[in-house]
C-alpha cells in the first residue's frame, strides 16, 4: 500500500516548510471544515470514528498492517507490542465508548449539535450548547502515537479544523490514522493537516499559532513553557506535561496462588508500550507484612517478564539507552554484591571505612544477554524513577501512608496508582489517594489502558476543548 | 607483596613503558596485579567471583570483569590499609551527586605520578616540554582534585618547573584569574604548556571575546574536557577552533585529555584537524575494550559501545574499570563518542531524567 500525498507530513523529508505553506494549509482545513464538519451530526462522526477504529481492530486493515510492520522500525516497538498498545485504544472507540465521553464531559450526547441539557438543567429552563474551537492544534510528542490518535478524535467530535504538528521520530503512526480517516471519508481528511519538524521551529511556529483558537501541546515542561507565551491572547491552551505512574500491591493479595498472577498483570503495564509512557509503572510498592515479601514478589515479577519476553519482545535499542540501563544495571549489581560482602564478610576482613556504611539489601534480575527486562528489589523503599524500556524496581512498604510519604519527591507529576489490593480495604484507601493528588486508580494489568472518557492529568479531555452558550428559556 | 608489585611497576614505567607492549608481559603484569587485588580488595573480589572469575595462571586480562566506575561513588575501592590512606581525589561530579573517590597512599601515589609523567612523555615521543601553565587551581589549593594534582605533577617533570597556576576557588567552584593571565600572556617570551578544563577555557573566551594572543611557537594547549554545568557547553571542534585563533596556535597543538578520578593513565587525542568526537591514545601499560551495552559482550569491530580501560597504574584500586563513556575503535586509537546519562540521578531525579509525555 502507498499512501496519497495528503497531508504535508507525506512530502519527502527534505521537503522545505514555509510560513505561508502553513498558513495556506490552516484557511484549507478551516474552508473544508465550514463547508463539511461544521454541518455534520454527532451520531454520525461517533459512527465513522467507532467504524475507522473497528477497521484498524482487524488484522488484515491495510493501515494496521503498516503500522506493525515499518512502525517496528521507526519506533522500535515489536509489532507484538505496538499491536497490543494500539488496540487498547481502539477497543475503546466504540459508538457507546465515545457516547459515554460525551455524557460524561458535556452532559448530553447532543450538545454539540443544538441546545440541549440534562433533566436537572431543564427543570430549571436552562439549555446549552457546546462548541469546539474552530482551529484546533496539537502538538504531539513522538514516544508513543496513542495520545496523538486520541488527540484527532476529540478534534473530529468538536468538528474542528486540525492541524497537528509531529515530531521527525515517530510520526508513522498518526499520519497512518489520518489516512486511514482520509480513506474513509475524504471530506473528513480535508479538514485535517499534519506536518513534520523539529519542535522550535520559531517561523513555521508562528505561522501556526497565528491562526490557532486552541492549542493541545505534549512533551517536556521546557517545550510546553517556551509554547506558552507564543500564543495570541485568548487561544486556549492545553498542556500535557511528563507525568509518571506506580503500583502499589496489599499484603492482602499477596498469597502464593495471587502472587504470581499480580505479577503477571504487572509485567503487562511494564511492557506495554516498553515502559514509555505517563501510565507506565516506574516502581511497585509491596506492603511488606503479609506472607509474601517485596523481594518474593519481585522474584515472581522477574519470571512474569521473562515469559513476556517470549510473545512480546521489548526490541532493539539505541546504544546510548541500553548503555543507560547498562550503567543502570550495574549500579544496582555493585550495590548487590557490595551487600552481600557487607553481610558475609564483615567479619573476616575488617577493612575499616569500607563497611562503614551498610547499605540496604538489592537483588536484581536481568534478562541474560540482552538488556531486555530488568527487576531491581531494593530495601531502601525512596522512590526512583526507571530508566524505562522494561526496567522496574521492587521496593517495600508499610502501607498507604508510608508509600505516599516515599512518593512525596514526585508528588504533583504522579498519573496513575496500579492497586491490587482487597475492595473493601481499597474503597477505604481512594480519598486520601485522591487528596494526595493522584488523579488515576485502576487495577495492575490496566496502567496503559485507559477508557477513553479518562481525565488525562485530571481534566476533562472533551470538556476542555468546548466552549459554551447557556440560554436561560425562563 | 603489593609494595613490591607497585615499586615494580613503577620502575618498568620509568622505562617508559615499551615493554608493555607485548602482549605476554602485560597480561603476566595483569595476572600479578588482579592476585593482589583479588586478595585485598572485597569489592574487586566480589565483582570477579559475581563473574565467576577468579586468580588463575593462564587467565588474560581481557576475561576479568570490569568494575563500573559508578562504584567508586558507592564504596572505597582501595587495597590501602585505613592507616596508609594519605589522599583522597574526589570526581567533580555536577552538584549533588555522590562524587567518586580514588585513595592514595605515598606508594601508589609515586606510581600514579610515574604513570602521568611517562603517559605524556609517550604521547609526545619527547622529554621536552615547555613550562606548564594551568588554569585549575594549584594542587595546594584543591588537595582533592586529580586534575590539580596532575598539572603540579606535570609542571614539575617533564615540564621544566615550577609552572603558574591561574586557578582560584570561588564560591562558584574554580575561577581563572582572567585579568592576571592576560598580563602575564602579552608579556610572554617562550612557549608554554597551557592547560585546563573545557570550561575553565570558555571561560576565558567568553570574557573578552575579541582578544588575541600569540603563543610563541612550540606552545601547546591541553583542555581536559569537562564541562560540569559551569559554562556554555561548545561542541569540541568549535572549542579547539576557538582556542586556536585566541591564542595564535595551530588546531594541531590543541589537544584533548581524557581521563578521569577513577584511573591512573589518561589517554591524549592525536593531533587533528578539530573534530567533535577526539580520537584518544592510552600508553601501553593500558588496554581498551569497547562492549555492548545491550549484551555485556566485546563489541563487534567498528561498533559503538560503553568504553572499558584496564590501567596497570591503578594497581592500588582497581585495575579494569568500565567508563559511562560511548566509543568506538578504530586504527589509530578510540573515537569518543558520547556519554551515556549518569547511572543514578539524585534527588528530585524526575527534573533530570525527563520521563516521556503520555
Amino acid at each position: 500500500m502507498i499512501l496519497p500525498q495528503l497531508f504535508l507530513a507525506d512530502l519527502p523529508s527534505d521537503a522545505v516548510l514555509t510560513p505561508q505553506l502553513i498558513r495556506d494549509a490552516c484557511i484549507a482545513v478551516k474552508r473544508n471544515r465550514a463547508n463539511w464538519l461544521a454541518q455534520r451530526r454527532t451520531q454520525e462522526l461517533v459512527e465513522l470514528i467507532a467504524f475507522a477504529a473497528e477497521r484498524w481492530m482487524q488484522p488484515d486493515s491495510g493501515f494496521r498492517r503498516i503500522a506493525l510492520e515499518q512502525g517496528a522500525a521507526e519506533t522500535g516497538f515489536s509489532p507484538a507490542t505496538l499491536g497490543r498498545g494500539l488496540d487498547a485504544l481502539f477497543r475503546q472507540l466504540t459508538v457507546e465508548g465515545l457516547q459515554a465521553l460525551l455524557m460524561q464531559d458535556l452532559g448530553d450526547v447532543q450538545r454539540l449539535d443544538g441546545f440541549a441539557a440534562p433533566a436537572a438543567e431543564l427543570r430549571q429552563g436552562r439549555l446549552a450548547f457546546a462548541r469546539g474551537p474552530e482551529m484546533l492544534v496539537h502538538i504531539a510528542a513522538g514516544n508513543l502515537p496513542n495520545s496523538a490518535l486520541f488527540s484527532l478524535v476529540l478534534g473530529i467530535l468538536t468538528r474542528s479544523a486540525q492541524f497537528m504538528k509531529l515530531p521527525r521520530n515517530g510520526n508513522l503512526i498518526p499520519r497512518l490514522f489520518a489516512h486511514s480517516l482520509a480513506d474513509l471519508e475524504p471530506k473528513l481528511g480535508s479538514c485535517l493537516e499534519l506536518a513534520v519538524w523539529t519542535g522550535g521551529h520559531e517561523p513555521l511556529e508562528a505561522a501556526l499559532f497565528h491562526e490557532a483558537d486552541c492549542v493541545t501541546a505534549q512533551g517536556s515542561d521546557e517545550t510546553l513553557q517556551s509554547i506558552a507565551p507564543r500564543l495570541r491572547p485568548g487561544c486556549r491552551w492545553i498542556p500535557h506535561g511528563h507525568r509518571l505512574s506506580f503500583g502499589f500491591i496489599g499484603s492482602d493479595q499477596l498469597s502464593s496462588y495471587q502472587a504470581p498472577r499480580i505479577a503477571h498483570r504487572a509485567a503487562a503495564d511494564i511492557t506495554a508500550w516498553n515502559q514509555l509512557g505517563c501510565l507506565s509503572p516506574h516502581v511497585f510498592y509491596v506492603e511488606d507484612r503479609g506472607s509474601m515479601s517485596a523481594e518474593g514478589f519481585a522474584e515472581f515479577l522477574a519470571a512474569a517478564l521473562a515469559e513476556r519476553e517470549t510473545t512480546e519482545p521489548r526490541g532493539p535499542l539505541p546504544v546510548g539507552v541500553a548503555a543507560e540501563i547498562a550503567g543502570r544495571r550495574s549500579l544496582h549489581e555493585l550495590r548487590q554484591a557490595h551487600h552481600r560482602i557487607t553481610r558475609e564478610e564483615a567479619k573476616t576482613v575488617p577493612r575499616g571505612a569500607f563497611f562503614e556504611a551498610p547499605q540496604a539489601g538489592t537483588r536484581v534480575w536481568t534478562s541474560p544477554e540482552s538488556t531486555a527486562w530488568t527487576v531491581v528489589f531494593e530495601e531502601d523503599p525512596r522512590f526512583r524513577t526507571s530508566c524505562l524500556n522494561r526496567f522496574v524496581y521492587v521496593k517495600p512498604c508499610r502501607g498507604l501512608e508510608d508509600l505516599l510519604r516515599h512518593a512525596e519527591v514526585v508528588r504533583g507529576q504522579v498519573s496513575t496508582l496500579g492497586t491490587a489490593v482487597g475492595e473493601s480495604r481499597l474503597s477505604e484507601m481512594v480519598p486520601t489517594i485522591a487528596q494526595w493528588g493522584i488523579t488515576r486508580i485502576c487495577p495492575i494489568g490496566r496502567m496503559q489502558e485507559p477508557p477513553v472518557g479518562w481525565r488525562h492529568d485530571g481534566r476533562p479531555t472533551l470538556g476542555d476543548l468546548v466552549s459554551w452558550t447557556d440560554w436561560e428559556t425562563v | 607483596m603489593l609494595v613490591a608489585l607497585s615499586q615494580n611497576l613503577e620502575e618498568a614505567l620509568a622505562e617508559r613503558g615499551v615493554s608493555f607492549l607485548s602482549e605476554h608481559v602485560f597480561n603476566a603484569w595483569c595476572r600479578r596485579i588482579f592476585e593482589a587485588q583479588f586478595r585485598n580488595n572485597p569489592m574487586v573480589r566480589t565483582w570477579a567471583l559475581q563473574h565467576s572469575v577468579t586468580p588463575s595462571e593462564d587467565l588474560t586480562w581481557d576475561r576479568i570483569p570490569a568494575l563500573p566506575t559508578e562504584a567508586f561513588k558507592e564504596n572505597e575501592i582501595t587495597c590501602i590499609p585505613e592507616s596508609e590512606q594519605t589522599t583522597v581525589f574526589h570526581s567533580s561530579g555536577t552538584t549533588g551527586q555522590k562524587p567518586s573517590r580514588h585513595i592514595h597512599g605515598p606508594v601508589s601515589l609515586r606510581l600514579y605520578e610515574m604513570s602521568l609523567r611517562q603517559g605524556i612523555v609517550f604521547h609526545r615521543g619527547t622529554r621536552r616540554f615547555p613550562e606548564l601553565w594551568s588554569l585549575t587551581p594549584p594542587p595546594e589549593v584543591a588537595p582533592h582534585s586529580s586534575l590539580a594534582h596532575m598539572m603540579g605533577t606535570l609542571s614539575r617533570d617533564p615540564c621544566p618547573g615550577p609552572g603558574r597556576f591561574w586557578g582560584q576557588i570561588s564560591p562558584e567552584g574554580w575561577e581563572v584569574d582572567i585579568e592576571g593571565l592576560s598580563t602575564a600572556l602579552t608579556t610572554l617570551d617562550r612557549p608554554i604548556l597551557l592547560c585546563g578544563t573545557a570550561f575553565n577555557f570558555v571561560h576565558v573566551l567568553d570574557a573578552q571575546p575579541e582578544r588575541r594572543w600569540v603563543l610563541p611557537e612550540g606552545s601547546l594547549i591541553l583542555e581536559t574536557g569537562g564541562y560540569k554545568g559551569r559554562s556554555r557547553v561548545l561542541p569540541r571542534s568549535e572549542l579547539h577552533w576557538g582556542l586556536a585563533r585566541t591564542f595564535g596556535i595551530p588546531t594541531r597543538s590543541v589537544l584533548t585529555e581524557y581521563g578521569m578520578s577513577e584511573m591512573s593513565s589518561p589517554g591524549y587525542s592525536i593531533p587533528d584537524e578539530p573534530e567533535d568526537h577526539a580520537l584518544i591514545q592510552f600508553p601501553p601499560w593500558t588496554r581498551t575494550r569497547i562492549v555492548s551495552p545491550e549484551t555485556g559482550r566485546p563489541a563487534a569491530p567498528g561498533e559503538v559501545g560503553l568504553l572499558q580501560i584496564c590501567d596497570l597504574a591503578n594497581l592500588w584500586s582497581a585495575m579494569i574499570i568500565q567508563t559511562a563513556d560511548l566509543a568506538r575503535r578504530e586504527d589509530d586509537g578510540i573515537r569518543l563518542i558520547g556519554r551515556s546519562p549518569v547511572a543514578e540521578p539524585r534527588g528530585c531525579s524526575l527534573m533530570s531524567s525527563n520521563p516521556p509525555a503520555s
